[in-house]
């Protein structure tokens, strides 16, 4: 054989293998779907340690006791802080649903007052986090209804192969009320959880990275025990840390309600 | 035997074909330099970089996040709460949101920013208004509920409720990754705001960034546009002045090389090119050519008196009579400028006093080198301007005679005259006044200064001082004892003159505490429980961005921030807010869990402006004394030096009786003038002093000739030496930079004040007292 053969066999084996795999990526629905299909619990119990730091490096530490409960695929979270001291007892509470403006609560100790927090939109920030209502909402899931979605590619993140989605929301609108122009997601090819997620801003600069860290097996389920956030713009960085995580003991409906929340746990 | 002057003339111009290649080959390495200059307009630019209160302003602004932002301002006369007017100020904020390099969030105004509103079981935070649903009623609801919110009111919406502002803030590099350029951002505003239709509105671009961004604008158009004017004059003036071409194109070569190779060495060296410097390029000019015009008056001379020598010979006879006054001027001018440099504390000045002195030197170098070398090119041609003799005069020459024979008669009268200038200056320098405002570096019907006006007039005002309180203990900013003296200090505060409003975590507390509490004005304070502060603090971040309250206080709550606008920028207004504010923080809020100090444009215009007047007359002294020693000694009397610079000391006095009677303040572009002012007077003196010694010591003329003839010769050359820097830096009169204007016009009041009375004054004061150092023993 000589040389021109054997370069042709190579161009024509290298075209093969790029359609191999190109047949072998799964489409966006699927990845889309099947992610959202992962068992994550139908109620969760954790204690989650927040950890704000700030562009100067100067950190913040809260810790809480929350709770996570789906009622089909509507959703309830309550959060029982438990320290710095002078945010003790306070309590927030969360109702998301899939078809109505979410429900907020906040309980203040101090006022002895609970106050009901709305209008707030998606993309407004969570409790001081880089995280947004929706990020926390979604953890290692990706929004079916306000992005559509583009595969472009596989990508080895920590060790894992991901398929890489690119998410455009559907309308302006949405990009407002998310506050992105863009996102693009990492999802792990046999774990079906999102490894990583990078965000872009309205006007298309970059704003964020969501890292998610530490999957272990919890009660039989996947579970991402820290979530790392960098603001780029900003420089203010999120970790989010999941300790005690029980899957198995049930939570009574009525944690999730205002008395409760006055009441503590 | 030859004389040591005469020996290297004779050098030059043998070998004037290396002088002049070394010549053209200095400026072409000096050309490649300059695309390398490095702009600065900031008003930081003028404090030495390691002053402690810029070091304290940029720590300040590094804990607070603050920029200098772009501010567009809608206006509406008859008032902007309406559909057309929430309209526009939504769609340019939406338009500046999505310029490249702007951060979309940090564009603030009423139409980006969200309202909290307290309601029966909690609270509500909502945009105030939506593009989407304007209906008729939105106007009113909008107002009332701006109404409800004290930290907008004056800040983004004026009280009187016909202006609002967009506020935008640059980052430091755009979505491409590319170093944002403000300056470009501006023009981008800028041509926005050409294409939106207002309607009933006026819409106005200012702004701490806008101003800096502007003024690049300007410097780089004034740049192009008046130096090659200048140039042109100046060889119309060359022209008038010899009528032949290389006395046209000599000292157009010498120009282009004082010029190039002193911003070359700039650009070099990294020197920045501030705003002040942009007037160093015209000086250089109308200095420079002021020594070619002394040359070529000796050089055309010596051809029209000495027939049937050679040309080398006229050359080097010229340059052996004149080195010394064209060397000694030189010498002067520097003094001038060295003057300026070491007394200045705002670099900008020291380095246009070092590089106006290079400037002064390469023109000297070029004129004793690189000049006679040029001379020996083409052939000798008499200047037809001079006639063919000594009495054959142009009207220049008649006109400088008719004025010297009037000194001659009545001498007496000239010193009265004198006199009295002197004693009306000393009464005007009294009351000379020390102001200036970063926006008088535009003219007042310039757009960005009108935008100002009409800011200021409407809202709180652009000038901002910082007043950063630090606690002794983390978290202290959630103490309410605290928390009520920061309250106290801004109801005082506001109290003084041109302050009308102050902003900081206090009123975000109160505002909040209101809203907690079903909106109850009676609710609108500081709550007497620390732990509420915290959780309020803590329930605004169950919506807001973590770096919301960034501009206000930092992360452990122990430092803040309060703002306070005032509506003018006039340094003697902040020398009272400065003055009052250092007093009340001394003796009324610092104690042992809290302190505060001063920051802010207006603590470091302050501190820049302070040392103005003192450096002012301290450099002038300073190139007074240095002239004073550099005369005497070339003359070798005491005597003469004092005569050299009395006239100069005449024509500043009657600057300063101009600028104390009419109010010109010294500010930035008038400082600068009295020492330059003295270093190219005393040109017109020292010319003088030396011709006349050549005329009546050496010629031995009889005193009355001597004199008429100085005033033939020398006079004339004077005479076209001042037109030379008076029409020179007319042009600057052009610029749309106001302290070049300013600086300008006082440098050719000066300069003719001193030409005047260096041809009046002086030859009167020799005429009547015959001092020893002129007259014949």
């Amino acid at each position: 054989m000589n040389t021109l053969t054997v370069s042709l066999c190579a161009i024509a084996l290298t075209s093969v293998q790029s359609l191999v795999i190109a047949q072998s990526l799964p489409t966006a629905s699927t990845i889309v779907k099947n992610t959202n299909e992962r068992n994550d619990g139908r109620f969760v119990t954790q204690t989650t340690t927040l950890e704000l730091i700030d562009k100067r490096g100067r950190k913040k530490t809260q810790v809480a006791r929350s709770f996570r409960k789906y009622y089909g695929k509507d959703k309830a979270q309550a959060f029982f802080y438990q320290s710095p001291t002078n945010i003790r007892g306070t309590a927030f509470l969360t109702f998301d649903y899939v078809d109505k403006e979410d429900n907020r609560w906040l309980y203040l100790p101090a006022l002895r007052k609970t106050r009901r927090i709305s209008g707030s939109e998606k993309g407004d920030y969570f409790l001081g986090t880089d995280l947004t209502y929706e990020d926390v909402n979604l953890g290692s899931k990706i929004s079916e209804t306000d992005y559509s979605h583009k595969v472009i590619g596989t990508e080895i993140i920590d060790g894992h192969k991901c398929y890489v989605l690119e998410n455009i929301p559907k309308t302006d609108k949405l990009k407002k009320e998310l506050k992105y122009g863009k996102t693009k997601s990492w999802v792990d090819a046999e774990l079906w959880m999102v490894r990583k997620t990078e965000f872009w801003d309205v006007q298309g600069n970059r704003l964020k990275t969501l890292q998610i860290k530490d999957i272990k097996k919890i009660d039989g389920i996947w579970t991402a025990t820290t979530l790392y956030v960098m603001n780029h713009k900003t420089n203010h960085q999120t970790y989010l840390r999941f300790a005690n995580i029980d899957y198995k003991t049930p939570i009574d409906d009525g944690l999730f309600t205002e008395e409760s929340l006055v009441n503590g746990i | 035997m030859k004389t040591k002057p005469e020996k290297f003339f004779t050098w030059v111009t043998k070998n004037n074909k290396v002088v002049i290649i070394a010549s053209v080959v200095l400026i072409i390495m000096a050309g490649a330099l300059l695309p390398g200059i490095k702009m600065n307009t900031s008003p930081t630019a003028f404090i030495a970089k390691d002053n402690p209160v810029l070091a304290y302003r940029d720590k300040v602004r590094e804990i607070f996040g603050l920029k200098d932002p772009i501010v567009l301002s809608v206006f509406n006369d008859k008032g902007i709460y309406n559909v057309e007017s929430l309209a526009l100020i939504h769609n340019l904020s939406e338009k500046v949101k999505s310029i490249p390099g702007v951060d979309p969030n940090q564009v603030t105004s009423i139409a980006t920013e969200k309202n909290i509103v307290g309601t029966s079981d909690g609270m509500s935070v909502s945009p105030f208004y939506d593009l989407d649903e304007l209906t008729s009623s939105t106007p009113g609801n909008v107002k009332r509920a701006l109404a409800d919110f004290d930290i907008y009111q004056g800040n983004l919406v004026s009280k009187n409720g016909k202006m609002a502002l967009i506020i935008a803030e640059i980052m430091d590099t755009d979505s491409a990754g590319a170093a944002s350029s403000g300056s470009k951002i501006y023009n981008e505003i800028l041509s926005i705001v050409e294409q939106t239709e207002a309607g009933n509105n006026s819409i106005h671009v200012a702004g701490v960034g806008a101003v800096q961004d502007e003024l690049l604008n300007k410097i780089d158009q004034d740049a192009k546009r008046l130096n090659p004017i200048i140039a042109l004059i100046i060889t119309l003036i060359l022209i008038l002045a010899y009528r032949t071409p290389k006395g046209a194109i000599i000292p157009n070569i010498l120009v282009m090389a004082t010029a190039v190779i002193t911003i070359g060495i700039m650009a070099g060296t990294g020197v920045e090119f501030f705003v002040i410097t942009n007037a160093l390029p015209p000086i250089l000019i109308a200095i420079a050519v002021a020594d070619s015009i002394h040359i070529f008056g000796q050089y055309y001379e010596e051809i029209r008196d000495n027939t049937g020598r050679s040309k080398q010979e006229l050359i080097v006879r010229t340059m052996t009579r004149i080195w010394r006054p064209v060397m000694l001027t030189s010498i002067t001018t520097i003094s001038g400028f060295i003057g300026i440099s070491i007394t200045a504390s705002m670099p900008p000045f020291a380095y246009f006093g070092i590089f106006a002195a290079l400037g002064v030197l390469v023109a000297l170098i070029y004129s004793l080198f690189f000049l006679p070398a040029a001379l020996m090119l083409g052939k000798l041609k008499p200047s037809k301007a001079l006639g063919a003799s000594r009495h054959h005069n142009d009207v220049f020459t008649r006109v400088m005679d008719r004025m010297g024979q009037q000194v001659i008669r009545r001498p007496k009268a000239i010193l009265v005259v004198g006199a009295v200038v002197v004693v009306i200056g000393l009464i005007g320098a009294v009351q000379l006044q020390v102001n200036d405002a970063p926006i008088s570096s535009f003219r007042p019907d310039d757009p960005i200064a009108q935008a100002d006006k009409i800011i200021n007039e409407n809202m709180n005002g652009t000038t901002l001082l910082d007043i950063v309180v630090e606690t002794k203990d983390i978290e202290g900013l959630y103490k309410p004892e605290n928390l009520k003296k920061m309250e106290k200090l801004q109801n005082w505060i506001v109290s003084l003159p041109f302050v009308n409003g102050s902003t900081s975590i206090v009123d975000i507390v109160k505002k909040m505490n209101q809203s907690l509490n079903e909106n109850q004005k009676s609710h609108y304070s500081i709550p007497d429980n620390e732990a509420l502060v915290a959780q309020e603090f803590f329930l605004y971040a169950a919506s807001g961005n973590p770096a919301d309250f960034e501009k206000y206080v930092d992360y452990d709550f122990q430092t803040a921030n309060i703002r306070v606008s005032m509506n003018s920028s006039l340094f003697q207004d902040k020398k009272v807010v400065i003055n009052e504010a250092e007093r009340y923080i001394r003796d009324e809020f610092n104690d042992e869990n809290i302190s505060a100090s001063l920051s802010g444009s207006v603590s470091l215009d302050y501190e820049w402006l302070k040392n103005l007047g003192s450096n002012h007359f301290f450099g002038a002294g300073v190139a007074m004394l240095l002239i004073l020693l550099v005369s005497s000694l070339s003359f070798r009397s005491w005597v003469a030096g004092l005569y050299a610079v009395f006239p100069v000391i005449v024509a500043i006095l009657l600057i300063y009786a101009v600028m104390g009677f009419t109010d010109i303040w010294l500010g930035l572009g008038t400082t600068m003038f009295a020492a330059i002012a003295i270093g190219l007077g005393v040109d017109f003196t020292i010319h003088t002093i030396d011709r006349l010694i050549f005329f009546i010591k050496e010629e031995q003329l009889e005193k009355e000739l001597a004199f008429r003839e100085f005033y033939k010769s020398t006079g004339r050359a004077l005479l076209f030496n001042l037109m030379a820097l008076v029409f020179g830096f007319s042009v600057m009169l052009t610029s749309s930079v106001t302290p070049l204007i300013q600086f300008s016009a006082l440098l050719m009041v000066a300069v003719t004040a001193s030409f005047l009375s260096s041809m009046t004054v002086l030859p009167a004061m020799i005429y009547l007292t015959n001092p020893k150092f002129i007259s014949v023993k």
